[in-house]
């Protein structure tokens, strides 16, 4: 009796987990590293939330999965009526998952919202320069910017459009309505979001009909995940894992390791010592050993080689301990200390990099003093206006493409977390900021590279790849610009 | 009684005021919140906009005003990370440290009665080694690596378990056993030689003699004279776990518990959600306490409190 009831229960118990990892032909699983912080897609800057987001909502523009600029809800690319006036043609027929049409009205109230100072979105660093947006017919929509602005396009690149009804509702932040490959469907808290595949998307059939985003922090658990077939894509797998895993895919991604020098204080004051910092660096092996070969060595820049500014006439920076050495030897700076911040698990492989770098600027004859901050503290000396410190790393990331992130970040003096007070090269980067003209624009940003690349103001170390762990069935090419976009992706079952 | 009550609620109360004034100040005091709360990328306009919005701008003395009137009423105000009531995140993940901690730690204590016991009938036997051994072994394992083995044979290897997540029973199997593992080695250990003390007692011998059963002698008599330290222990491992000792375990199996909540609030800087957690979650244990001292007081009424 006791023997049967035990039978009974294990049964039971086997049909129980039986079910929970029964899965569909067209459906797949999704494992993020993190929850979304809202589902609203203009409040916020998260990463988790665009992953979900990117799938239900729509821009303007959008990116080919090489990084090419096309139209997207727009119907052909903006046209320049004057030097702050931009105009979008929009796509006819489009509806959105509530079956509101998307025309004018919805482009006109979702740039009015994201602009709105009371609603203070994180988002405003992209748009910034946006001053307002007019309809002219139901189709035609007119954004005004408060100066000549290039970027403009990358920027409706960017912007996600809501529904004109839904703008003002508060439901925004729980129950996404986009015009999107997918619907929103549930969002259970602290476990995961379900999408199902919106049968009248106007781009056309996908293959997959459901998809289930789940938040799983640890890298470790979301490979056994993969592993134990139930999941199909896992994002941020670390290098050391990617032999274990079924299939794993990589891209360049957009961010990219960066030390800023002080040009005024202490040792990095020395132009010759700043070329050493830079000569001593092996960042081939750093990519090799610390990134298992998942990136690439900077190419005398910090720009993201897939950015608009790119400047691809650089050369590679050499590695020469010798040339090093003798340099700082010639200045008078052997024996000298100097200060390299950082962090620690914020960014990956942070303290490898910073341990990396410290032994071969140790090399040069340097004494290197690593300090890891706590953030809060890390933040407020990146940031200080009064005191830089000696060099400091951080990880640059630049979401829009376009040269103008990292030369605001990095090189601009008094802007971001520049460690220069170079007025020259700070206005040529106001220059490049406003010129509408492409070729102009690209130029500038070579002048203001190469000259900056001259002076050693940065050491950008590797342009890190992005890695995927995908399940056998699934076949996906990931994209440069690291959207995790669901209708690029197909299952050997359909 | 009540004296006693007043007395230890009293104490709990001035307990409750401490921790929430450490919490304030370490909050405000470790860095700007609001720039922690910010992108990288915003602007100097933009963090002045969101400290007026969340009211950080304030003189720390009005903020912390306004903060002991949120805390009297047990509202703390929108999370800086989910932009929604810290409350109501609050209320959503108890519950699932809860579960964890029932069958996690629940399973462990009524584990540990039967194997101390039966490890202390015998000591020096074959299986008073072999619970000794186990027990040993548990402490010592991280439990992290535990975790990821476990996952690694019961859900990659063999199958038959999902690696994570929340769902049906199957899902609280592996991170409760997880949790289980070292307070169940800690609590077999006391059970097992607070037992052999107690069985090496005079009145165990008479009773021996009288020809009392084994099992009444072990259940009846001696188990009910090593209650007090046995719950004052079963409390600790409680009163540990809902302290946000469960992060390890919540990491692991992707749990959205309070542990894993409370470490992202510190991780991503949201001063309103980690007071939200801290102050509840002391309330919590001091009238957890409370309760237990109550408990012995009827398990033994020998012992003097107040």
């Amino acid at each position: 009796m006791k023997l049967n009831r035990f039978l009974l229960g294990a049964v039971g118990m086997g049909l129980l987990l039986a079910s929970t990892s029964f899965s569909n032909a067209q459906d797949i699983t999704i494992a993020l590293s993190a929850e979304p912080s809202t589902l609203d897609p203009q409040a916020r800057e998260d990463g988790a939330e665009r992953a979900v987001s990117d799938n239900i909502y729509e821009t303007l523009m959008q990116r080919l999965p090489d990084g090419e600029l096309v139209p997207g809800l727009a119907a052909e690319l903006p046209v320049q009526i004057d030097p702050t006036t931009w105009e979008f043609k929009l796509r006819d027929g489009i509806t959105f998952h509530n079956g509101e049409a998307f025309n004018a009205h919805a482009v006109v109230a979702s740039i009015q919202r994201v602009i709105d100072p009371a609603f203070n979105s994180e988002q405003l660093a992209y748009f910034g320069t946006i001053s307002g947006a007019q309809a002219v017919d139901d189709l035609t929509v007119r954004i005004t910017t408060t100066g000549p602005d290039p970027m403009l396009p990358s920027r409706m690149y960017w912007m996600k459009m809501l529904p004109a009804s839904y703008v003002t509702d508060p439901a925004v932040a729980e129950v996404p309505v986009g015009t999107g490959p997918y619907k929103f469907v549930s969002w259970q808290r602290g476990s995961e979001i379900q999408l199902e595949a919106n049968a009248d998307y106007w781009g056309g059939k996908v293959c997959v009909q459901n998809a289930t985003m789940r938040f799983v922090g640890e890298p470790g658990t979301r490979l056994s995940g993969l592993l134990a077939g139930e999941l199909d894509l896992i994002v941020n797998l670390l290098p050391e894992f990617v032999s274990s895993v079924p299939k794993a895919v990589a891209v360049e991604g957009l961010e990219t390791p960066v030390i800023i020098l002080a040009t005024d204080t202490g040792v990095t004051a020395i132009p010759e010592v700043r070329r050493a910092l830079n000569l001593a660096i092996d960042r081939e092996a750093i990519a090799e050993s610390i990134f298992g070969g998942y990136a690439d060595p900077a190419q005398g820049q910090l720009v993201n080689p897939a950015a608009f500014g790119f400047n691809k006439d650089l050369p590679f920076y050499e590695y020469d301990p010798e040339a090093a050495r003798k340099l700082v030897e010639d200045a008078g700076a052997t024996g000298k200390t100097i200060t390299l911040l950082g962090q620690s698990g914020r960014w990956l492989k942070d303290r490898e990099m910073l341990e990396a770098v410290a032994a071969y600027w140790g090399e040069t004859g340097l004494t290197v003093n690593v300090e890891i901050e706590e953030w809060g503290q890390f933040l407020s000396r990146l940031f200080s206006k009064d005191v830089r410190p000696d060099s400091v790393l951080v990880v640059n990331s630049n979401e829009l493409l376009d040269a103008s992130r990292e030369t605001t970040f990095a090189y601009q003096a008094g802007s971001g977390a520049a460690s220069n007070s170079d007025a020259e090269l700070a206005a040529w980067i106001n220059e490049a900021v406003a010129e509408i003209d492409p070729e102009q624009r690209a130029a500038l940003y070579a002048k203001i590279t190469a000259y900056a690349n001259e002076r050693d103001y940065l050491v950008p170390l590797v342009n890190i790849e992005d890695i995927y762990g995908l399940s056998e069935r699934l076949d996906w090419n990931p994209r440069r610009d690291a959207k995790l976009m669901i209708r690029e992706m197909k299952l050997s079952g359909c | 009684m009540t004296k006693f009550l007043l007395h230890r609620l009293w104490q709990g109360f001035i307990v409750v005021i401490v921790v929430t004034t450490v919490v304030f100040v370490i909050t405000r005091l470790v860095g700007n919140p609001v720039d922690m709360a910010l992108p990288l990328s915003a602007t100097d306009a933009q963090r002045a906009e969101f400290a007026r919005q969340t009211g950080l701008d304030r003189p720390i003395f009005e903020q912390f005003v306004t903060f002991v009137g949120e805390a009297v009423s047990l509202q703390f105000g929108d999370s800086l990370w989910q932009r929604r009531p810290a409350m109501a995140i609050f209320w959503e993940v108890l519950p699932n440290t809860l579960i964890l901690l029932l069958a996690g730690i629940g399973g462990a204590i009524v584990a540990s009665l039967f194997l101390g016991i039966f490890a202390a009938v015998r000591p020096g036997g074959l299986l008073d080694r072999a619970v000794t051994t186990v027990a040993l072994v548990g402490l010592s394992l991280p439990q992290f690596w535990v975790g990821l083995m476990l996952i690694m044979f019961f859900a990659v290897i063999m199958k038959v378990l999902p690696t994570s997540g929340m769902g049906g029973p199957a899902y609280l199997v592996m991170p409760a056993l997880t949790l289980a593992l070292p307070s169940l080695a800690r609590l077999t250990m006391l059970v097992r030689s607070s037992m052999i003390d107690e069985l090496n007692k005079q009145y165990v011998k008479t009773a021996r003699v009288k020809g009392m059963s084994q099992s009444s002698i072990l259940f009846r008599h001696a188990l009910r004279n090593i209650l007090v330290p046995f719950l004052t222990l079963c409390g600790w491992e409680l009163t540990y776990g809902l302290a946000g000792f469960t992060v390890v375990v919540e990491s692991v199996f992707a749990w959205p518990g309070l542990g894993y909540t409370a470490m992202q609030a510190i991780q991503r800087n949201d001063p309103f959600l980690l007071q939200a957690i801290v102050i509840c979650i002391s309330f919590i244990i001091v009238i957890f306490n409370i309760g237990l001292d109550v408990l012995f007081k009827l398990i033994d009424p020998r012992i003097k409190i107040g």
